[in-house]
């Protein structure tokens, strides 16, 4: 691996974008412009111009340039992607909510009063039911927390280089589309699973943490855990998949976010309609939060809540992800690097 | 302008309505050249053709009465359905038993501590002994059950002694050298029988066979209905014996004796289960106004086949409206247009420096605020009234009943798209307001803000009384639809009622729940007067509190 | 409509952002024929533009458009027309419709709105694409539609913020006219402009401001000869400028000569009307050829600079 050089202006003024992209690495002494002869009317420039020789980082480096830039937003105020207060708030609130459990089965291990630790693991303990719950839950997580999380994150991802042109910050680089989409792609996806993937992770670490489980326990739960885990991350990368092509296709990160939760709301709501009113949950379908839902429930061995084939809920999230990637791919490769 | 020689009478009012004219023109024709604009309001279309299809399919299917009680079931498949066998007393499990068919009826037997082990004769046997037969009915099947003895195939009885040293099956039999056989089981046969030791045997004959024909099944389908016909509720204290009494710290009517045990399975084993002295009736529990149904209280076996088809449909088609009203329309398209259409009302005009020209005109900033939320609201109006009179328009053709199109849903579906113009009217404002006061704060707020109001709706639904809601705008617009429906239809609480009494399944109950805020008078009209004013008091107030904002705000 | 108050009075206004003053303690009054107002970018004439329109509110002192105040007050607005510098417009609209959906909101029937609105278009000279929509517009189309809707009204005051900013010299032109015979009609205009020939072409009449503050107001030549006693220069280009320089020197006006560049000679003086009215006389008798006169000082940049200095 090349070692980076020592003089290569990391906490200075310069963007770490600039820096990836050695913009000022070397160019100081780059002389641009001469005045040569002098015409009649005025004077005449000539330009020389002497094309940059350094050695271009490898893609790696430069992809993940990318990715920093949009998750270090997230912590840090300047030189990276701006998230707004009012956002990282709510995901810093989104983060605790999830992490709710945790402090519960923390209380619950301090406390010897055996009914307090009964209804405790009882509500909040390990079993299938609850690590479903912890990614899938419809009440409050996916009725408001996940949809939110990814409607504020998503929002601005394209539409904002759209709205103000800045795609060209990209595209002027050695960056190509594909890479230029994964790593949009990347950045939202670790993201989503930073709150979502990750406070299931410390849920069942705690648990088995506070109440002093050992291997046998362990080797119990793990196919249960893994379970939830796939559903997390199927749950991530569905979001990331609806919410980024609903950000490519449009101008305001607003409508980008109003759209996702229409989606997921709308979905829900119709298909929760015709199941009260008409007895079929067919529906249910075209509902993507229901999609994983379902499949959730079949791989951690619950007794599914839908009459429609497991089947129809898998292929209704491939859809909904293909079509989405899809839709994706196909905007930013026909983004004009221009303000739209 | 005077020098231009125009009529000094023309009015302030006319100029006004000009200017207003101009800007509701001009927002209608902002928004129509937005794709988003198009993509909302098809998406929403879509969405009530959906919806449609299904109604179409669910009530083209008539309504299957259910047989609540399983007696049109022919368990034994004897042709005859279980409730026309409950009424000739025969057995529902037994193949052979059925109305018509001859039954068994015993006439002796050798007990196990009997003295005398021995009988003769031509009968039908059941139990255990040595048989010595004259003639032997090897084609016998009596019962479909077990036991009945296999003459075809009978084995030759090993050494010693019967019941003691070797047993054969029920339902079997062994044959001696002497030509006598042990037999086990249901036989008929004429011969004499010698009953071992604490064995049991016991003989008869069947009755002569009559020619009963199978009642249809339907017969035993809502063969115990629901009389009163769902109309008027006073009927039924007319047509029944009241007497008054307290419920629930309440004075109420109990109407005893009204519904009849039709089918009579009641009687044959009566009951008084709502301990009112009379066996098998229903207690009608009526309010003091005799008006409205407290509660329905029936003897166990009464009313247990429901003829639910009777209601089945016109509740399927009134929750159909309900649930419409309420999910898609108020829910679904109230929250979601204007968090499309309203927010940037104002906002988007200043963000793109558009707001200059429209400002250098001589327009009082708060009437410009009133003007472009009155375009708004006209084009999301209109959309949402049509939306409401098409489906009105279908469904009233395809519902139930005997006339062609039934008027009377018409008011409730007004009532829908009035309720809708009201959300879309206050949302409008509130969204508005909030990207005026806050531009850049302003969009996280509105989606954290519909998230609340998607949620409050949820909750009005399933528990309108419950308090937090009502700081929603949802949770009025629901109410205010919960009203218009007891007002258009005042038999929809009967209908909740009858549905839960009698175990009709429906989705009416989760749909619609009667208004809350009634201000202790009960009265729907007043529940509707009150949502009407919350809601119109929180689109003015949004505007007063964005019209004051906007008046002080510095544009760039 | 009583004439007597002037169009435009500014007293003692202020206005700061924060830290930052836009505006500070300027006091004008306009009225009749056309002003420029100049200034260097960030000088505040779009800041004074805005108070003018009621946009922001002074932070102290007023401002009066026909004696009302327009912070509180819309309704001067029916006498005036303003052009923002904002370049943005309803793009997918014509420019009739534009300009006539903005005529009624001053009360016009739609009719009227649109009779009006073909008026003015034709007037700013886009009479035969106003039925195009005006995103297809190029920009000196686009700041004449601006102006069409300002003028729409028939307005005794007109505000042009930059209107000939981002324009090729053609529509400089037009644009020019337009103005110059707004200024004939009567009309009271204020043009801003950071370039100095611009308003020059216009009007005579400016005012100009630099980082908030009124540094004069009036005729533009009344001021440079107010600025008499500073140094101007008038630069020569000839063949031979030491031949030149010789007769210059003898000259009472001039008090000194320089030589910048080869075949160039700076003229020094304390009075550039005295000079000039020497010039054509000495170069005659001088008999040498000169290819060209420059007055280096006569932009906005000296003029400031001699103004900034001067204080």
């Amino acid at each position: 691996m090349k070692k980076l050089p020592e003089d290569l202006d990391i906490e200075g003024t310069k963007t770490r974008m600039e820096v990836a992209y050695g913009a000022g690495d070397g160019d100081e002494d780059a002389k641009a412009i001469v005045a040569k002869s002098e015409a009649h009317i005025g004077t005449l420039f000539e330009q020389t111009y002497r094309p940059w020789d350094g050695e271009l980082g490898p893609r790696w480096v430069r992809n993940y340039a990318i990715f920093r830039h949009h998750v270090y937003g997230l912590f840090k105020g300047s030189g990276h992607r701006h998230y707004h207060p009012m956002v990282r708030l709510a995901i810093f609130v989104i983060l605790l909510y999830s992490l709710l459990p945790v402090l519960m089965l923390f209380l619950a291990s301090l406390s010897s009063d055996s009914f307090m630790n009964d209804t405790f693991s009882r509500l909040w303990g390990i079993n299938r039911y609850n690590l479903w719950g912890q990614v899938l839950g419809y009440f409050p997580r996916n009725l408001c927390c996940w949809p939110m999380l990814t409607a504020l994150v998503v929002g601005g991802m394209i539409s904002d280089d759209r709205k103000f042109g800045t795609s060209a910050i990209y595209f002027s680089r050695p960056v190509t589309r594909t890479d230029y989409t994964v790593m949009k792609y990347v950045s939202v996806a670790v993201v989503l699973g930073f709150v979502i993937v990750l406070s299931y992770f410390v849920y069942y670490t705690s648990a088995i943490v506070f109440n002093g489980e050992g291997w046998a326990y362990l080797v119990d739960t793990l196919p249960m855990f893994l379970g939830g885990l796939i559903a997390g991350i199927l749950v991530v990368i569905t979001y990331t998949s609806i919410g980024l092509a609903l950000s490519s296709i449009s101008q305001s990160r607003f409508f980008a976010a109003i759209a996702f939760l229409g989606v997921i709301y709308g979905t829900k709501l119709l298909a929760l309609l015709i199941d009260s009113q008409f007895d079929s949950s067919i529906l249910y379908v075209l509902s993507p939060y229901d999609s994983l839902a379902h499949i959730g429930q079949w791989l951690l061995g619950i007794e599914p809540n839908y009459d429609h084939p497991l089947a129809f809920s898998v292929v209704s999230m491939l859809l909904y992800n293909a079509a989405s990637v899809g839709l994706l791919t196909y905007r930013v490769g026909s983004l004009e690097v221009t303000r739209e | 302008m005077d020098e231009k020689g125009k009529s000094l009478a023309e009015s302030v009012w006319t100029r006004m309505d000009r200017k207003a004219g101009a800007i509701t023109e001009l927002t209608i024709r902002q928004l129509r050249h937005r794709v988003s604009t198009w993509v909302v309001l098809s998406v929403g279309a879509l969405v009530m053709i959906l919806l449609l299809a299904f109604y179409i399919d669910g009530i083209r299917e008539e309504f299957d009465p259910i047989d609540n009680d399983g007696d049109s079931n022919d368990w034994d498949n004897d042709g005859y359905p279980e409730g026309q066998e409950y009424k000739y007393g025969t057995s529902d499990w037994n193949g052979d038993e059925f109305p018509g068919s001859g039954y068994y009826i015993s006439t002796g037997e050798i007990d196990w501590n009997d003295n005398n082990r021995i009988h003769s004769g031509n009968h039908t046997w059941e139990g255990t002994g040595l048989f010595d037969a004259e003639w032997i009915d090897t084609e016998y099947s009596g019962s479909r059950w077990s036991g009945i003895v296999d003459w075809n195939d009978v084995e030759t009885c090993p050494e010693g002694e019967p019941t003691v040293d070797w047993w054969i099956d029920w339902g079997s039999a062994c044959l001696y050298d002497d030509g006598s056989y042990f037999v086990s089981g249901k036989f008929r046969a004429s011969g004499t029988v010698n009953a071992p030791e604490n064995y049991y045997i016991e003989w008869g004959y069947y009755t002569d066979e009559t020619d009963i024909e199978p009642e249809a099944p339907s017969t035993y389908i809502d063969e115990d209905g629901i009389l009163w016909d769902g109309e008027d509720v006073s009927e039924l204290y007319v047509a029944s014996d009241c007497r008054i009494g307290t419920y629930d710290s309440q004075t109420v009517y109990f109407c005893d004796g009204f519904e009849v045990d039709d089918d009579g399975d009641c009687l044959i084993d009566p009951n008084d289960d709502n301990n009112n002295g009379i066996p098998c009736d229903v207690v009608w529990v009526l309010d003091s106004d005799k008006n409205e149904i407290v509660d329905i209280r029936p003897d166990n076996n009464v009313n247990e086949d429901a003829a639910e088809s009777e209601f089945e449909g016109e509740m399927g088609h009134r929750t159909f409206i309900i649930g419409t009203g309420k999910m898609a329309f108020v829910m679904m398209l109230g929250i979601f247009i204007p968090l499309f259409l309203a927010l940037g009302l104002i906002r988007d005009e200043t963000e793109n420096g558009t707001l200059h020209y429209l400002l250098s005109k001589p327009i009082h900033r708060a009437e410009f605020i009133l003007y472009r939320l009155l375009g708004y609201l006209l084009l999301a109006g209109t959309y949402i009234l049509v939306l409401v009179l098409i489906m009105a328009f279908v469904t009233s053709l395809i519902a139930p009943g005997d006339s062609i199109v039934r008027l009377s849903d018409y008011p409730v579906w007004l009532g829908v798209g009035f309720a809708t113009i009201l959300v879309l009217a206050a949302y409008g404002a509130l969204y508005n307001t909030i990207g005026l006061i806050a531009p850049k704060y302003g969009v996280y707020f509105c989606i954290i803000l519909g998230i609340w109001e998607f949620i409050m709706g949820l909750f009005t639904m399933t528990l309108p009384s419950a308090t937090v809601p009502m700081l929603s705008v949802s949770h009025w617009a629901l109410q205010l639809i919960d009203s218009v429906v007891l007002i258009a239809w005042p038999d929809t609480l009967q209908y909740t009622q009858i549905s839960s009494a009698f175990g009709v399944e429906s989705g009416l109950p989760f749909f619609w729940q009667p208004p809350v805020h009634t201000l202790g008078t009960q009265s729907p009209v007043v529940a509707l007067l009150v949502s009407c004013s919350v809601l119109v008091m929180i689109t003015l107030l949004m505007m007063a509190i964005g019209q004051s904002s906007f008046k002080n705000r510095e544009i760039m | 409509m009583s004439q007597k108050t002037p169009a435009v009075v500014v007293d003692q206004v202020s206005k700061w952002y924060d830290q930052v003053i836009g505006i500070n303690d300027v006091s004008l009054a306009i009225d009749g024929g056309v002003t420029g107002v100049l200034g260097p970018n960030g000088a505040g004439k779009s800041t004074l533009f805005k108070l003018l329109m009621g946009r922001i509110k002074p932070s102290q002192g007023s401002v009066r458009l026909f004696g009302e105040d327009p912070w509180v007050n819309p309704s001067p607005y029916r006498r005036i027309g303003y052009v923002s510098e904002s370049e943005r417009m309803y793009d997918w609209m014509t420019a009739l419709d534009f300009v006539s959906t903005l005529a009624r909101l001053h009360g016009m029937t739609r009719e009227e709105a649109i009779d009006r609105a073909e008026h003015v278009l034709d007037f700013v000279g886009l009479s035969d694409v106003m039925n195009k929509e005006i995103g297809k517009y190029s920009k000196g189309m686009r700041q004449r539609v601006k102006i069409a809707h300002a003028l729409v009204h028939d307005p005794d005051l007109i505000i042009l913020d930059e209107p000939l900013h981002g324009c090729d010299p053609i529509a400089r032109t037009s644009i020019m006219s337009v103005i110059r015979e707004l200024g004939s009609q009567g009309k009271t205009v204020l043009v801003s402009s950071h370039i100095l020939e611009e308003i020059e072409r216009i009007t005579e009449q400016i005012v100009i401001l630099n980082e908030g503050r009124l540094l004069a107001l009036g005729n533009l030549h009344a001021i440079r000869g107010l600025l008499d006693k500073h140094p101007h220069r008038i630069l020569l280009t000839c063949e031979n400028p030491r031949e030149l320089a010789r007769k210059f020197i003898a000259e009472k006006p001039v008090y000194g000569v320089r030589f910048p560049n080869e075949g160039q000679l700076e003229i020094q003086t304390n009075d550039l009307s005295a000079a000039h009215a020497i010039l054509p006389r000495i170069i005659s008798e001088s008999g040498v050829p000169v290819e060209a006169i420059d007055n280096p000082d006569d932009n906005l940049e000296a003029l400031l600079g001699y103004l900034i200095g001067g204080a």
